[in-house]
């Protein structure tokens, strides 16, 4: 009986697979022909519907991810010191490159909010306030922060809740509307970056934490970066504006912190770990 | 120009103090142990709810007092909760020195408040910006450089199991 359903669902992916590749297609066509969308509604309705099944290719991630950042950018635009944008995209550059997605475009910014919170979005597109920075005390605890937001994107956390909530719709009523090929992109994401409002599974939080100290110990940091960011977080009153958002869409601190503590033991004590705080590019 | 030393020093003092004076509570019960590692000598072991004096921070590992004895104990068996009060008055410092707080002396450099779901869906694409953001990007070689640069080596660490045990 599972058998059967087995090979009845690997047969149906097969020919999804086959379909998705058409939807890249599609979707380039989409892009620079937008008039005739209409035309070919019928034809690319069913792989969309398709793609929510097998996945997006790399590079519909990444179209997807790039138009999340474009709008959160719309929201909270980067904090203007080069050099501050430049010294943050090395530290995570070196930490995603220490993940199974070492060749994404990674992109890494600080962005000008006074909220303690970052942010991820498909395709390698990470985001920081400047509140969260601020509190930052070395190096290594920046990279347990940008290791949280490199886990959710390794494991696709955003893309599987889009891939959830939004393909059958944008399927059907995307395209009838005549969309543009960003304009598909923004149908599938919702309003604005409201994705990034939008809770993940708790599951996928405790994930991004442990992935989090591991990618930063790979890099060479101390571990316990991400566990102190959190410990200083977990001071700041629940009822404080800055912590709104973060703490309505993620398990509290102290939960986090219970969790990160019950699976990391003993496993960091053999690793002598940096933690770079005079490195630490000063936010003006 | 003076004024921004001094609030640096005032902050910097602040941030010292708070560090000194944390405390905290053992949110498990675990052993105190002679040094930083795993198998240092046992010292006594302490209940959970336990409350104790934070010395001193070393990797995963915090020195605290509890009553007389000294040792040191996992970071992650503790909450500092004590730091409460004196962190805020050092965060609500550097607000101030931020010109975060709305004491009106110090305009605000930033006109972001907070980011709540309205304003985030409200959000327009910002093609600048989204070019400014891809224009920061670092190459997998110049971040390696860079990571020489700090020594920092890379080490194989394996990812870790999900909390219970499943994956």
């Amino acid at each position: 009986m599972n058998k059967f359903f087995m090979s009845l669902l690997v047969c149906g992916l097969s020919i999804n697979s086959a379909y998705a590749f058409d939807f890249q297609q599609e979707l380039k066509n989409a892009q620079s022909l937008g008039q005739e969308l209409k035309a070919k509604r019928d034809a690319v309705q069913a792989p969309l519907k398709a793609s929510g099944l097998t996945g997006y290719s790399e590079s519909e991630e990444i179209a997807i991810g790039r138009q999340i950042a474009g709008n959160l950018l719309g929201a909270a635009p980067l904090v203007k010191d080069a050099a501050l944008q430049k010294y943050v995209n090395n530290i995570g550059r070196w930490v995603a490159s220490q993940s199974e997605r070492p060749d994404l475009p990674w992109h890494f910014g600080v962005i000008d909010s006074n909220d303690l919170n970052a942010f991820s979005a498909p395709g390698g597109y990470i985001f920081v306030t400047r509140g969260l920075y601020k509190l930052l005390k070395d190096e290594a605890e920046l990279a347990g922060v940008l290791g949280h937001e490199i886990g959710h994107v390794i494991r696709k956390h955003h893309l599987k809740l889009l891939q959830q909530g939004n393909v059958l719709q944008m399927g059907s009523d995307a395209l009838s509307k005549q969309a543009g090929g960003n304009e598909q992109i923004g149908k599938l994401i919702g309003s604005g970056a409201e994705i990034v409002a939008r809770s993940l599974d708790k599951d996928a939080e405790y994930e991004a934490d442990r992935i989090g100290v591991v990618l930063a110990a790979r890099a060479g940091y101390d571990a316990y970066g991400l566990p102190q960011v959190l410990q200083e977080i977990g001071h700041t009153a629940a009822n404080d504006d800055s912590v709104a958002l973060l703490f309505k869409t993620h398990p509290l601190p102290e939960a986090r912190l219970s969790q990160l503590g019950d699976v990391m033991d003993s496993r960091f004590d053999g690793l002598k770990g940096q933690t770079l705080a005079k490195r630490l590019v000063k936010i003006k | 120009m003076k004024r921004t030393l001094l609030a640096a020093c005032i902050l910097m003092l602040a941030t010292q103090f708070a560090y000194a004076a944390d405390s905290g509570t053992t949110i498990k019960t675990d052993n105190l142990r002679a040094e930083p590692y795993q198998d240092a000598k046992n010292l006594t072991t302490l209940n959970k709810g336990s409350q104790v004096s934070i010395l001193k921070i070393q990797g995963g590992w915090l020195q605290i007092q509890s009553g007389k004895t000294k040792g040191w104990i996992r970071m992650l068996s503790v909450r500092r909760d004590a730091a409460r009060s004196k962190v805020t008055s050092a965060s609500s410092l550097s607000k101030l020195a931020a010109g975060r707080s709305g004491t009106g002396k110090i305009v605000a450099t930033t006109g972001i408040r907070g980011l709540n779901e309205e304003e985030l869906k409200a959000a327009h694409y910002d093609a600048a910006q989204v070019a400014q953001v891809e224009s920061y990007a670092s190459s997998k070689s110049a971040a390696q450089q860079f990571a020489l640069k700090g020594k920092l080596v890379a080490q194989r660490v394996d990812y870790l199991p999900a909390a219970g045990g499943e994956k």
